[in-house]
């Protein structure tokens, strides 16, 4: 049962396709997760349809359909290259995920890197904190989307455990630390860059790339 | 503007594609949601020809996966959205990276029930409801989603702050919501 969601604006950016990737896929999981969301999206989606219905619509080019009808009878292309489902647990997402391998990134964390920066300047990443371990304290130059796989977490505003989502934006400063228990575990969208608070947190933010 | 076709629901055309390959009620489908597909394309920034093209891989994959179709769960519209949506990501900004396919709203190929008229009904409250929403809040929703643009471009565009559109936009959602909300 899970009790963090995303925002209506966060959930609304989904369902119209203007947010990267990474996130897509951290909302994405906590919806598999969150009958709540799920049923959340699916109003949603209406509203989506709903406004398709009402747009002008916008002239076809010549034999548009003749074009298409030639294409009813082929065969239909295999389904495009992606994993399995996986089992919508939160374990069941972490072991599909965690195919790589951990790095080191300061005493306690660690993180696998998931997606690269993509041109929105977006990264995926999984992070590990060991229990009773904090993160240094810092704000956000763009959005940020996580979901907890495993362990449970605290940031002052509240408790995330398994299939938590929380988001941050611009100007929202935090200092997330571990609880105690199994190591913590998320799945974490990352839009421009961390602003650490600090000396120590300016000096390794270009070496974990965050 | 042409109005969905009453005599035959876009939801039983639907079906009738699944379970009966039906050309005829194909060509009523493509009648109907071509040309709004393409104006969504159109309006998301892509181009003409590339939109077009775009398009016609929506209606493809309305015809190829009809069978995933489920009436009680979304109407004719919020189905082909969808598809929309989700062609427009690919195409756009595909993730290159593998990661576990989920999407739950094209999962689960159920095969329907006689919810058609519910779906039927859903769509056509929303639509009124989008219809009486305040000016303000409905130009707040339409640039959120036609126009592809972030909070941050809204706010530049209407030269509002981004606490005053989010506000809008959940004025809007509440709104809305509350009218799905009755009816299921």
């Amino acid at each position: 049962m899970t009790t963090h969601h995303p925002s209506e604006t966060t959930l609304w950016a989904h369902v119209t396709g203007s947010l990267p990737p990474a996130h897509r896929q951290v909302i994405a999981i906590h919806v598999a997760l969150c009958p709540h969301c799920a049923a959340e999206l699916r109003h949603l989606e209406e509203i989506g349809g709903a406004l398709l219905e009402d747009l002008t619509p916008a002239p076809l080019a010549a034999g548009s359909f003749t074009r298409l009808l030639a294409r009813l009878d082929e065969p239909v292309p295999p389904p495009r290259p992606a994993m399995a489902s996986p089992p919508a647990s939160p374990a069941g997402f972490l072991s599909a995920l965690a195919t790589g391998r951990w790095r080191w990134t300061g005493p306690g964390i660690a993180m696998m890197p998931l997606m690269p920066r993509d041109d929105s300047n977006t990264r995926l990443d999984l992070i590990r904190v060991a229990p009773n371990t904090g993160l240094l304290e810092h704000g956000h130059g763009g959005f940020e989307s996580t979901v907890v796989l495993q362990g449970t977490f605290d940031d002052g505003s509240g408790q995330y455990g398994p299939g938590d989502f929380g988001e941050a934006g611009r100007g929202f400063d935090h200092r997330p630390a571990a609880l105690p228990g199994p190591e913590c575990i998320c799945l974490i969208a990352t839009t421009a860059h961390l602003k650490p608070h600090g000396l120590l947190g300016r000096l390794v933010r270009p070496l974990i790339g965050m | 503007m042409t109005d969905a076709p009453d005599a035959i629901s876009l939801e039983a055309l639907i079906l009738a594609v699944a379970r009966e390959r039906d050309k005829q009620a194909f060509t009523v489908l493509f009648d109907h949601f071509a040309p709004r597909v393409k104006a969504f394309l159109q309006r998301g920034g892509t181009p003409g020809a590339s939109a077009e093209d775009m398009m016609q891989d929506v209606l493809l994959t309305v015809w190829n996966k009809a069978a995933q179709f489920d009436p009680s769960r979304a109407s004719a519209q919020a189905w082909v959205f969808g598809i929309a949506r989700n062609l427009k990501i690919d195409t756009i900004r595909r993730a290159r990276v593998p990661l576990p396919e989920l999407d739950p709203l094209q999962a689960e190929p159920d095969l329907p029930s006689d919810d058609v008229v519910a779906a039927r009904q859903s769509s056509r409250l929303v639509r009124q409801a989008i219809q009486d929403l305040p000016a303000e809040q409905l130009e707040v929703l339409k640039l959120s989603y036609f126009e592809d643009m972030s909070h941050g471009e809204i706010e530049k565009a209407l030269g509002v702050p981004l606490g005053t559109i989010k506000s809008r936009l959940r004025l809007a959602m509440a709104k809305l919501r509350q009218v799905l909300k009755e009816e299921s």
